[in-house]
């Protein structure tokens, strides 16, 4: 199982998390797998990687970071639902202000627990921050 | 809990209070909060005011950025707003002033039955319907569609449902719009919202969605109740829901979308999230047609989703729900936007009121509403958590006058899903309301930690406020005895 690396933000109705990371791209990284372990648990009798990993290439261009960030994670929601699959790693190929690439890695839906179901991202108190010590980001998810 | 927001309410009267025009460089009107005193401390308690208040920015809004008492803050627009704009002045449409879940609303549905007469077997319906009803997180249905017939769905909304056998012209007329917005475009629609959309025809959903056995505890207009058909000790049925994968999808299409209309029309808002575009621009038509596609959805969805109960009551004592009376008493939507006309300063103005976590209460007399209730006021269906009530009300001709014809949606958050996980026992809950007469069968125990009653206001308060205020009037009370949770 995959060590919490967000913390929670308090919302009233829905559900905000706070992520760092060393740089922008395992920053995306880190979001994305931290909206996939508020969504779902990987059933805990099934052996590591018991199934082959489905791979999906992603491109999203977008005006702002904060868009680019929103774009991605909205995009990620959707094809989850359409592909039926939890999405569990990312290798994200190419990070700039307008322009993301990405390889990520699903499972069948079907090995996972769900717990909660989110709508999806929103600009909402949206933060994107680089820092001395790396670059952390809040969002707020629709839940 | 976050810091108390300090910004200004001017009292108004006992059950109105108002953020003046003045508190934020940019607000084109004032902003109204329905409150008494106690509620209005929860209400200081989040960042809902300072949404209120936000929301007083879009262009062309009219009269006041309006707020019920079961206001919390959401995103972009708080919970529990209402805002009509005036397409003639630049008035916009914002996908934030509807949701995601476009046409989320409720239904209730009336039986014949007393509670003594069936107490011994609620929990033998709860557990047909939970096996027969499609619940939980991206939950699929049995009723499965074509791309064809969902195009099919999109325009024809409860009405398609019907033509398949799920429901009468009666459930339409006792639905609102009929069942179904006319101009409901499926090609504003994109491929992906069609893709997610496919296999949830008839589910429940998950979160706050559910579908309850209630028992009428209280009456309030025993004239209003002879009316519907209502007595005490009545079952009733209520159902939440709405328009699942295909509404967030088309939220997200569109909000991506109107990022760019702000500079595109020189729109000044505080919060992105608050992104939209002139109600007569090509990008608020395109999103307004397609609005009504998943409205339409949410129609069928909750059509479906009762005539699933009606056959799991049918299952379970093996007669006709016909004979079992289980009538549509009326279907509201709480998560939209509507083109309506109101009369403003003494003229009559179409407006796009959105309706976020609102519910439309058109007074008596109306023409938008079916002959039968046309004498009563149109109902309106406030559910309320788990382990307390749920109401019947109608609309009045106050509401029509003070807030566009809209009142409350239910009860409100006030605790956060993440600090009712963390502070109250799941096991413990189930027992605490079995004691009560509540069974509760959900997928997963952390949507019943999240719902908590814990985590609501007392919607008994929030309707207080409601009816003392005139925007709708009660007509009775529910409890529950089984929910089923997402």
């Amino acid at each position: 199982m995959m060590k919490k690396n967000y913390e929670f933000l308090e919302h009233t109705a829905d559900i905000g998390i706070r992520v760092k990371a060393k740089d922008l791209k395992a920053l995306f990284k880190n979001i994305a797998l931290a909206m996939f372990d508020v969504m779902a648990k990987r059933n805990s009798d099934l052996s590591p990687q018991s199934s082959k990993l489905k791979k999906i290439i992603i491109k999203q261009r977008a005006g702002s970071l904060e868009e680019l960030l929103v774009n991605w994670l909205n995009e990620l929601l959707s094809l989850s639902a359409v592909k039926e699959s939890i999405f569990t790693d990312f290798n994200i190929t190419k990070l700039d202000n307008d322009n993301l690439e990405a390889e990520v890695f699903g499972e069948d839906i079907k090995n996972y627990k769900l717990n909660t179901e989110i709508k999806a991202a929103t600009y909402h108190q949206l933060k994107i921050e680089e820092k001395d010590t790396g670059w952390q980001a809040e969002i707020i998810f629709d839940v | 809990m976050s810091d108390i927001w300090q910004g200004p309410l001017e009292k108004l009267n006992d059950y109105c209070w108002r953020i003046p025009k003045s508190y934020k460089p940019g607000m084109r009107v004032a902003g109204i909060i329905y409150a008494d005193e106690r509620l209005l401390k929860d209400i200081r308690q989040d960042k809902a005011p300072e949404q209120v208040a936000n929301v007083a920015f879009l262009p062309g809004i009219v009269n006041a950025s309006l707020a019920m008492p079961d206001i919390h803050w959401g995103y972009g627009f708080c919970i529990g707003g209402v805002a009509a704009t005036d397409p003639e002045e630049g008035g916009v449409i914002s996908p934030a002033g509807v949701g995601y879940d476009i046409n989320c609303g409720v239904r209730l549905i009336k039986t014949n039955f007393q509670y003594e007469e069936i107490k011994g077997r609620i929990k033998d319906l709860i557990y047909v319907l939970f096996s027969d009803v499609p619940s939980g997180v991206g939950s699929k249905g049995e009723i499965r569609v074509s791309e064809r017939e969902e195009r099919e769905i999109l325009v024809k909304g409860a009405k398609w449902a019907v033509e398949k056998g799920y429901g009468t012209e009666e459930d339409l007329e006792c639905t609102e719009e009929y069942g179904a917005m006319p101009g409901a475009d499926p090609l504003a629609v994109s491929q992906r919202a069609y893709e997610r959309g496919k296999a949830q025809s008839g589910t429940l959903g998950s979160g706050n969605h559910f579908l309850e056995i209630q028992v009428i505890d209280q009456i309030y207009d025993s004239k209003l109740c002879d009316e519907f058909g209502l007595t005490l000790g009545q079952i009733t049925i209520m159902i939440h829901s709405g328009s699942r994968g295909l509404g967030y999808q088309i939220c997200d299409d569109y909000t991506r979308n109107m990022i760019h209309c702000l500079s595109k029309y020189n729109i000044n808002v505080p919060d992105r999230q608050l992104s939209c575009a002139p109600v007569n621009s090509s990008e608020g038509k395109a999103y307004f047609s397609a609005m009504k596609c998943a409205a339409n959805y949410a129609w069928a969805n909750r059509q479906c989703l009762m005539y699933l109960t009606r056959r799991a009551f049918e299952k379970v004592f093996g007669i006709s729900w016909e004979k079992m009376g289980m009538k549509l008493i009326y279907d509201v939507a709480h998560n939209i936007a509507k083109l309506e006309k109101h009369i403003i300063n003494g003229k009559e103005k179409t407006l796009c009121v959105h309706r976020k976590g609102a519910t439309r209460a058109f007074g008596p007399g109306h023409p938008a509403l079916p002959p039968r209730y046309k004498k009563t006021g149109q109902p309106v269906i406030i559910p309320g958590d788990m382990g307390r009530n749920s109401y019947l009300l109608v609309g009045t001709q106050k509401a029509m006058e003070e807030t566009f014809g809209s009142t409350c949606h239910g009860a409100g958050r006030i605790k956060s899903r993440t600090a009712a996980t963390k502070s109250i026992d799941a096991d413990a809950l189930l027992r605490e309301l079995e004691s009560k007469g509540i069974i509760v069968k959900a997928s997963g125990k952390a949507t019943i930690v999240e719902e908590a009653p814990q985590a609501y206001k007392d919607v008994n308060e929030v309707v207080d406020v409601v009816h003392k205020a005139g925007i709708s009037k009660r007509v009775c009370r529910m409890r529950p005895l089984g929910v089923i949770k997402g």
